[in-house]
């Protein structure tokens, strides 16, 4: 690999950000590829479609190369700035604001899809019917249980990507969570004690 | 992990596996490829796009005041000092009209491999400021100009366009 190349793709993000900022575009192929996969499953385990999937990634990253100079480094790292505008653009996609209630829904009817008989067994199917049943949650609780659970977003820079407060990023995924364990029919005995925030989580 | 849901972690732990190696199709890849070549391509031509976002603003105005003091320069070198009449004046805007005027020695022009045009509106009083002839009674009026800008921001040349 020429030295020029090899010294793009070990640059740091921000200072493949400040280079785009600057007009090189060059430096958006090294910040793609080391990024598309967290922006892609972000948007495709969000939405459930692996086609709005790839045109939000495709999106975010035009984004970048047209706005790399609203990036801060210093008020966020790279991926949770790209994971903010991929939050965007997949509710956009949906029809869902930006912004979200302040009270939370204490009523939320569970997908039907989500109910299928308890023969319905095996891995895969659990897999399908968890990502459904993501999918489903409202988008608030829904941006927790993706950023935090799956893909391992602290909850700091959760509360930073969904513009809210710390506390609100855990109460969402507790409740989240909860609604979860209630559709897929999971974890009986701690859905029947009084609610409890899960003590595992990051801070 | 002490978790109050584990059934659910362990079903989340396998679904956060079982999408750990997804990437966008290819014609994502494709797309973006394409993007940056395009821009590329654009190079620096989308005015001043290419600056850094903190440094546009100034860009603009450093550019205008550039070209005003390059053309007060160049206009009382060439400009006698007998007053204009209505017909002088027309007669030197027609031959301003869509005929560049440099501001910088040609070969310096002809080095510049990249530059844009910016439109912009001149005051006539400013152009009399500069030496050239203006009726008065339209001294208030605007006269739009384009300026010929190199990368680095110096105003190469310029021309007006009304």
């Amino acid at each position: 690999m020429p030295a020029a190349l090899t010294e793009t793709h070990s640059a740091t993000d921000a200072a493949l950000a400040t280079r785009l900022a600057c007009g090189q575009a060059e430096a958006l192929d090294p910040l793609y590829r080391r990024h598309r996969g967290l922006i892609y499953r972000f948007a495709l385990l969000w939405s459930g479609s692996s086609a709005v999937a790839a045109d939000v990634a495709q999106d975010v990253f035009l984004h970048l190369l047209t706005h790399a100079g609203d990036f801060d480094p210093a008020r966020a790292p790279l991926p949770s700035w790209l994971l903010g505008i991929a939050r965007n653009f997949v509710r956009r996609r949906a029809g869902i604001p930006a912004t979200d209630p302040l009270g939370d829904a204490a009523e939320i009817p569970p997908p039907g899809e989500v109910r299928t008989p308890e023969t319905e067994l095996g891995a895969k199917r659990d897999l399908d019917r968890l990502h459904r049943a993501i999918a489903a949650l409202p988008p608030h609780y829904r941006d927790a249980v993706v950023l935090v659970e799956l893909a391992e977003r602290s909850y700091a820079e959760t509360a930073a990507i969904c513009g809210c407060e710390l506390n609100t990023v855990r109460s969402r995924l507790a409740r989240g969570r909860a609604l979860l364990a209630q559709w897929l029919d999971v974890d009986r005995e701690a859905r029947s004690a009084p609610f409890v925030s899960n003590p595992s989580m990051k801070s | 992990m002490n978790s109050d849901l584990p059934e659910l972690d362990r079903r989340l732990a396998a679904l956060r596996d079982a999408y750990s190696a997804e990437i966008p199709p290819s014609a994502t890849d494709r797309a973006i490829e394409l993007a940056i070549k395009r821009a590329n391509a654009r190079g620096r031509s989308r005015g001043f796009g290419w600056l850094p976002r903190a440094e546009r603003w100034i860009a603009f105005p450093l550019a205008l005041a550039a070209s005003i003091a390059m053309i007060a320069f160049v206009v009382r070198s060439l400009t006698p000092d007998t007053p204009p009449s209505t017909r002088d004046q027309s007669l030197a805007l027609a031959s301003a009209r869509d005929a560049f005027i440099p501001l910088v020695p040609a070969a310096e022009i002809g080095r510049t491999s990249e530059a844009m045009l910016i439109p912009t509106r001149v005051p006539r009083t400013a152009l009399a400021e500069l030496g050239w002839p203006i009726d008065p009674a339209r001294a208030a009026d605007d006269v739009d100009a384009e300026l010929l800008v190199g990368r680095d921001g110096a105003v190469l040349a310029m021309r007006f366009t009304r």
